[in-house]
C-alpha cells in the first residue's frame, strides 16, 4: 500500500516535471556554443606585469571581471569568459566576425601613466627636446640627423623632423641603449614598474627590434603564442653587426616609450616604421587609477578625444604637476610673454598607455599660471587614429587596467553558417539515434520497451529543460555527450529488463519479477553510473573548454537518466503492472529463451588473449613507425577552411598562398553539403595578420563563398596544455575509479579494470596510428568516454560476479565467472548494439567533428565490450584462483584429468556419467548449498541447478553451522530420552 | 612516444603468457608488471646507450621492447618459482 502511494506520488511529480519542463523549453532560449552559432574564441595566458611578481587566482578572477566589462561595452551578446587551468582565460564571443578587433579590445593591458615630460627626458634627447623655446645644440641635432639617416629614415620628412626636435631616437635600439646605461633604482615605489625589462635586437645595421619588453630574458626567445624564436650568437658588443643577436636590459627607474608622429592636420601617422623612441625616467605623476568617469567626446576641431575627471588625490597631483610645468615655462620667459611665445616656452605633459605616448599636450603657463584645476577634469586629444581608438581608450580607462599581461595563445574563428550546419547535423543525428534506440527497445522488450520509451521521452524533455535553465552552453562535443547519455539511459532499462526477464522465466509472476528486477538491478546501475559520473567530473575539472561542455552534459544527463530510467519507469510499472497488458510474459519479451549462453568463456580466454596480443603487437609496431597523427590542438599551428566561389585545384590554392609564405602548407580537399567543394589548409601557426593576409589572397584569386571561411590557430603553449590536461584527466580518472571499484568490490577487482582500460586505450591508439587519423581534443574526449564506457561495462560484469560469489560457495571461481558472464552477455550485447546504433548515426549524419568523435567511440565500444568479457574477467579469474580458498575448491572439483568443468551444474552431471560412482556418492559431493532467499522476494527459483541466493558467504556458513547445531541438539535429546 | 610503444609492446606480449604455467610471482598480474616494466626499462636503457630521443621512434623502438619484456617476465617467473619452493618443502 505504501509502495502504491509512493508510485502515485512519483507519477504526479513526473507529470508536474513534464509541465514545468515544457514551459521552460517553450520560453527559454538555448545557449549555443561558438562551434554551433559562429564567432571568435580567444584563449589567453596571464603573465606578470611590472607590478606583480607572479599570477595568482585573484589576478585571474579580476582580469575575467575586467574582460567581461570590456566585452559588454563591445556590445557582444552572451559572451563567455571563464578560467581555464591556473593561468589561462577563455573568451568566447558569439557572432563576432572581426577577430582582430576582439583581440585588441580584450587583451590590451591598458596601463596608463602621466609624466611631466621634459624633466624625465634623458641625455641627448633632453638636450634637444627638454628645453622648450630654446634652440637645441647644433652638434647634437647633427648627430641625431646622422643616426636617423643611418636608420634609413629621411630627415627632411616633416613627421621625422617633428620627432627629431622632440629628442626622439629613430630606432628602439637607440632609446633602449640609452635607457640601459642609466643607474637602476632597485626599490622604485613610485615607478610604473620595479623590475628590469629585456629587449632583443637583430644584428643588422638598424638593429631591428625582435622582441621586448619582457620581464624575463628567456621570454625573448619565445613568442606570445609559445613559438620558439631562433637563438643566435650574442653580438660581441652593442654596436656589433653580423649574424648575431643583442639583448639589452633596461633597469628599474627608466622606461622606453614610442610615439607616432602626426601630420599637419593633426592626424596620427601609423606604423611602427614611422615611430620615434624615447628613454624616460620612470617618475609618473599620476596613473590610470587617479582618474574618474572617462568618456569619448570630440574636441573643438571635431577630433575624437577622451575627457575624464580625477579622484581627490589625482586632482591634487594633477594640479601640482601642471603647476610645476607652468612655473618652469614662466621661468624660461623673460618678462611678459606673448601668446605665441608662451606656447613655444611651455612644457609638456605626456600620457603613456602601455609604453606608447598617446599624447603630450603643452601646459600653457600664460593660460594656467597656477596649473590646471582638476575639478573641471582634463582631456586626452590628438593621439587617436580614429574615433574607435578613442572609444576603446575611454572604455579601458572606465573599466581599469588589467592586473596582469595577457598573451594570446589560441584563437578560433567559426563561421555562423557552418555552425548552424553543424547544429542541424547534430540534432538530426540525435533524433535519428533516439528513434532507433526506441524502435529497438520496443521490438525487443515490447511493453517494457514502451515503458522505457516513455522514460526516454521524459528524460529528453527534462534534460533539455535543464540545459536551457542552468543554462548549459551546447557545443558539438556537448551534443555527442547528450546522444551518449541516451545510451546510458537506455542501458539502465536494459539492465533492469534483463533481470525482469530472468525472474519471469524462472517462474515468478510479472509483478513480483518487476519488483525483484528493479531491486537487484539498482545496485548495478548505481555502480555503473557512479563510474560515468566520476569520469565526467574528472573531465570537467581537468580538460579544456570544448571537452568541459561534453563532460558537463554527460554528468547532468547521467543523473537525470538515473531518475527517469529507474524511479519513473518503476513507478509506471508499479501502477500499471497489474493491468491486462502486463499479464503475459510474452508482452514483456520474456517468452521462451531463444539463446541461452553456455559458453566456457574462461576456457576460451587464452585464444581471446592471443587475438588481443596480436592486435596490440600490430598497434605497437604501427605506433613506432607511423606514430600518432596529432592535430593542431596538440602540435600547434593554424588551420583554415574555405569554399571557393569557382572550381579550383589544390595546386592553384597552393600557388595563391605561396605569396603569403604558405606554399608548403598542407592542403586537403574537403566536401561540404552546403558549400560543395572546399579546402582545408594547415600550416605553422599564423598571427592574426597572417590569417587575414591568407584570406585576402584566397579571396582575390578565387573568391570565398560567404560564410564558408573558418580559422583556428593554436600556439604550442596551449597545445602542450591540452596534451597535459588530457593525460592528467586519464590518470586521475583511473585512480579515482580504481579507488571506487576497490571500495565497492575489493582491491583485486580494481586491477583487471585498469588492465581492461589500458587495453582499450592502446588498441584505439593503435587503430588511430594504423589509419593515420588525426587526433584532436575531440578525440581525447572520445578517448575518455571510451574509458568510461569500458569501465561501465566491466563493472556490470563484475557486479554479477560479486553477486554470484556468495551464491556459489563451493564453485570454482572460473565457474562463477562463466555463470556470471552467461547471465550478463545478453545485456552487454544489447547495450553494445544500442550504443552502436547511436554511434553509427553520428558517423553517418554527424558532420566532420561528430564523425571524428564517433569513430573513436565505435572503436572503443567494440574494444570495451570485448575487454570487459574476454580480458578483465579472465584476469580476475586467474588472480582470484590463486587464493587458497579457491585453490582448495578447484582441487575438490577437479576430475581425474585435473580439469574443472566450465559450469558448476556440470559437476554433478559429470560425476553421474561416471559409472564407477553411485548416485548416493554424488549426493556426498560437496554440492552447493541451497539457501533460501530473503522473505521479501520469496526465494529465487532461477538457480539453474546451482544454489539459490544467500546474502553473503558468512550467512551461508552461519546457516550450515545452525543446521549442524540443530542436528546435535536433536541427537542429544534423542539420547537423553533413551537413557 | 617511445614510452607508449614500449609499454604497448610489453602489454601485447604479456597476453601470450596465458599459455605458460601460472608460476609467476603474483600470477598474471605479476607477469603484467614484469612485462611492462621490463619493456620500458630495457627500452630506456637501449635509448640511453644509443642516444635516441624519446620522441623519435622507428621499428627498432618496438623491437627493443621484446627482449626487455622477456627479461621482465623471466625475473617475475624466477621470483615466483623461488617462493614456491619453501611451500612445496613444507607440504
Amino acid at each position: 500500500m505504501r509502495r502504491n502511494r509512493f508510485n502515485a506520488f512519483v507519477l504526479i511529480f513526473v507529470l508536474g516535471l513534464i509541465v514545468v519542463s515544457g514551459l521552460v523549453v517553450a520560453s527559454k532560449p538555448t545557449r549555443l556554443g561558438l562551434d554551433l552559432k559562429g564567432g571568435v574564441e580567444l584563449i589567453y595566458q596571464g603573465t606578470p606585469t611590472g607590478e606583480t611578481k607572479e599570477v595568482n587566482g585573484e589576478d585571474i578572477e579580476r582580469s575575467i571581471e575586467i574582460i567581461r566589462e570590456r566585452i559588454d561595452k563591445l556590445g557582444v551578446a552572451e559572451p563567455e569568459v571563464s578560467r581555464l587551468g591556473t593561468t589561462e582565460i577563455s573568451v568566447s564571443l558569439p557572432d563576432v566576425t572581426n577577430a582582430q578587433r576582439a583581440i585588441d579590445q580584450v587583451g590590451t593591458t591598458a596601463q596608463l601613466y602621466f609624466y611631466d615630460w621634459e624633466p624625465n627626458l634623458i641625455g641627448r634627447e633632453k638636450a634637444i627636446g627638454g628645453f622648450p623655446g630654446q634652440e637645441p645644440p647644433a652638434t647634437l641635432v647633427e648627430e641625431a640627423n646622422k643616426e636617423w639617416t643611418a636608420a634609413g629614415r629621411s630627415t627632411s620628412k616633416q613627421s621625422n623632423q617633428q620627432l627629431i626636435f622632440s629628442g626622439a631616437f629613430a630606432t628602439a635600439y637607440g632609446a633602449v641603449k640609452l635607457a640601459g646605461e642609466q643607474e637602476p633604482e632597485p626599490d622604485c615605489g613610485d615607478c610604473s614598474t620595479n623590475k628590469p625589462r629585456y629587449y632583443l635586437f637583430d644584428g643588422t645595421p638598424q638593429h631591428k627590434l625582435i622582441a621586448g619588453p619582457e620581464f624575463a630574458e628567456k621570454d625573448l626567445f619565445i613568442s606570445a603564442t609559445g613559438i620558439k624564436r631562433a637563438k643566435k650568437e650574442r653580438c660581441k658588443d652593442d654596436e656589433a653587426i653580423g649574424d648575431c643577436q643583442a639583448v639589452l636590459t633596461v633597469p628599474p627607474g627608466t622606461i622606453v616609450a614610442s610615439q607616432q608622429p602626426t601630420d599637419p592636420g593633426g592626424k596620427i601617422i601609423e606604423g611602427v616604421e614611422n615611430a620615434g623612441w624615447y628613454a624616460l625616467r620612470d617618475k609618473p605623476a599620476l596613473s590610470g587609477s587617479d582618474i574618474t568617469d572617462p568618456k569619448q567626446e570630440f574636441d573643438q576641431v571635431k577630433r575624437p578625444n577622451v575627457v575624464f575627471g580625477f579622484t581627490d588625490d589625482g586632482r591634487e597631483a594633477f594640479q601640482q604637476v601642471t603647476r610645476q610645468i607652468a612655473q618652469r615655462g614662466q621661468a624660461r620667459a623673460i618678462g611678459p610673454a606673448s601668446e605665441e611665445q608662451a606656447e613655444q616656452l611651455s612644457g609638456r605633459f605626456a600620457v603613456v598607455l602601455d609604453n606608447e605616448i598617446k599624447t603630450a599636450p603643452t601646459i600653457d603657463f600664460s593660460q594656467y599660471p597656477d596649473g590646471i584645476d582638476g575639478r573641471t577634469g582634463a582631456e586626452i586629444s590628438g593621439g587617436f587614429a580614429d574615433i574607435q581608438e578613442a572609444q576603446d581608450l575611454a572604455t579601458f580607462l572606465q573599466i581599469g587596467a588589467l592586473p596582469i599581461n595577457l598573451k594570446l595563445i589560441s584563437r578560433t574563428q567559426v563561421s555562423a553558417t557552418l555552425g548552424e550546419q553543424a547544429l542541424d547535423q547534430g540534432l538530426k543525428a540525435g533524433l535519428i539515434g533516439l528513434a532507433l534506440v526506441i524502435l529497438f527497445l520496443i521490438a525487443y522488450y515490447r511493453m517494457l520497451g514502451v515503458v522505457a520509451t516513455l522514460g526516454l521521452a521524459v528524460y529528453a524533455l527534462v534534460f533539455f529543460a535543464l540545459i536551457k535553465l542552468i543554462p548549459i552552453t551546447m557545443t558539438l562535443p556537448g551534443i555527442a555527450g547528450l546522444i551518449l547519455t541516451i545510451g546510458v539511459a537506455a542501458d539502465a532499462n536494459i539492465v533492469i529488463f534483463e533481470r525482469i526477464k530472468e525472474e519471469v522465466r524462472a517462474g515468478r509472476s510479472l509483478s513480483a519479477a518487476i519488483a525483484v528486477g528493479y531491486r537487484k538491478g539498482i545496485a548495478t546501475i548505481i555502480d555503473a553510473n557512479v563510474i560515468t559520473l566520476l569520469t565526467a567530473f574528472i573531465l570537467f575539472v581537468l580538460a579544456t573548454a570544448g571537452v568541459k561542455g561534453f563532460a558537463f552534459v554527460l554528468g547532468v544527463g547521467t543523473i537525470v537518466s538515473l531518475f527517469t530510467a529507474v524511479v519513473f519507469t518503476q513507478a509506471l510499472l508499479g501502477v500499471f503492472g497489474r493491468g491486462r497488458l502486463l499479464t503475459s510474459p510474452r508482452f514483456v519479451g520474456a517468452g521462451e529463451e531463444r539463446v541461452r549462453w553456455h559458453f566456457d568463456f574462461i576456457g576460451a580466454s587464452r585464444w581471446f588473449f592471443s587475438i588481443s596480443g596480436a592486435i596490440l603487437v600490430i598497434g605497437a609496431l604501427s605506433l613506432s613507425v607511423n606514430q600518432l597523427n596529432l592535430g593542431i590542438d596538440f602540435e600547434s599551428g593554424t588551420r583554415l577552411n574555405f569554399s571557393p566561389e569557382q572550381s579550383v585545384s589544390t595546386d592553384q590554392v597552393r600557388e595563391a598562398l605561396d605569396g603569403e609564405g604558405l606554399g608548403s602548407a598542407e592542403i586537403q580537399e574537403t566536401d561540404n553539403p552546403q558549400f560543395g567543394e572546399g579546402f582545408q589548409i594547415q600550416s605553422e601557426e599564423l598571427q592574426p595578420g597572417g590569417v587575414a593576409a591568407a584570406k585576402g589572397a584566397l579571396s582575390s584569386e578565387f573568391g570565398i563563398q560567404p560564410g564558408s571561411f573558418e580559422s583556428t590557430s593554436v600556439g604550442p603553449t596551449f597545445g602542450a596544455q591540452v596534451a597535459r590536461s588530457a593525460i592528467l584527466a586519464i590518470v586521475f580518472s583511473l585512480l579515482l575509479i580504481s579507488a571506487y571499484v576497490a571500495f565497492r568490490f575489493e582491491a583485486k577487482y580494481a586491477v583487471p579494470v585498469l588492465i581492461a582500460v589500458a587495453h582499450d586505450i592502446l588498441i584505439t591508439g593503435g587503430v588511430y596510428s594504423l589509419m593515420g587519423k588525426e587526433v584532436s581534443s575531440g578525440t581525447v574526449a572520445a578517448f575518455l568516454t571510451i574509458l568510461g564506457y569500458s569501465l561501465y561495462d566491466t563493472v556490470i560484469v563484475f557486479d554479477r560476479i560479486r553477486e554470484n560469489v556468495p551464491r556459489m560457495p563451493r564453485a570454482a571461481f572460473s565457474q562463477i565467472v562463466n555463470r556470471s558472464m552467461s547471465e550478463v552477455l545478453t545485456r552487454s550485447l544489447i547495450t553494445g548494439l544500442s550504443s552502436v546504433f547511436l554511434v553509427t548515426v553520428l558517423l553517418i549524419f554527424g558532420g566532420t567533428t561528430l564523425q571524428d568523435f564517433a569513430f573513436a567511440m565505435m572503436v572503443g565500444i567494440f574494444s570495451g565490450t570485448y575487454s570487459s568479457i574476454f580480458i578483465a574477467s579472465p584476469v580476475l579469474t586467474a588472480w582470484k584462483e590463486r587464493e587458497p580458498g579457491f585453490v582448495r575448491r578447484r582441487e575438490r572439483l577437479a576430475g581425474p584429468d585435473g580439469t574443472v568443468p566450465a559450469f558448476a551444474d556440470e559437476v554433478a552431471m559429470a560425476r553421474l556419467s561416471d559409472d564407477s560412482i553411485s548416485e548416493a556418492e554424488v549426493e556426498e559431493v560437496p554440492a552447493p548449498v541451497a539457501v533460501a532467499e530473503s522473505a521479501t522476494d520469496g526465494g529465487d527459483p532461477a538457480t539453474n541447478g546451482e544454489p539459490a541466493t544467500a546474502p553473503d558467504p558468512a550467512a551461508a556458513e552461519q546457516a550450515e553451522r545452525n543446521a549442524r547445531r540443530r542436528e546435535r541438539r536433536k541427537q542429544r535429546r534423542k539420547h537423553g530420552r533413551n537413557r | 612516444m617511445a614510452l607508449v610503444v614500449w609499454f604497448t609492446m610489453g602489454i601485447a606480449l604479456w597476453h601470450f603468457t596465458v599459455f605458460l604455467p601460472d608460476r609467476f610471482w603474483q600470477g598474471i598480474v605479476g607477469a603484467l608488471l614484469g612485462a611492462t616494466t621490463g619493456a620500458v626499462v630495457f627500452g630506456a636503457l637501449v635509448a640511453a646507450v644509443t642516444g635516441q630521443g624519446l620522441g623519435d621512434t622507428d621499428l627498432g623502438t618496438a623491437l627493443t621492447a621484446i627482449p626487455g619484456t622477456a627479461i621482465g617476465l623471466a625475473v617475475v617467473w624466477a621470483i615466483g618459482v623461488r617462493q614456491e619452493r619453501p611451500l612445496e618443502s613444507q607440504a
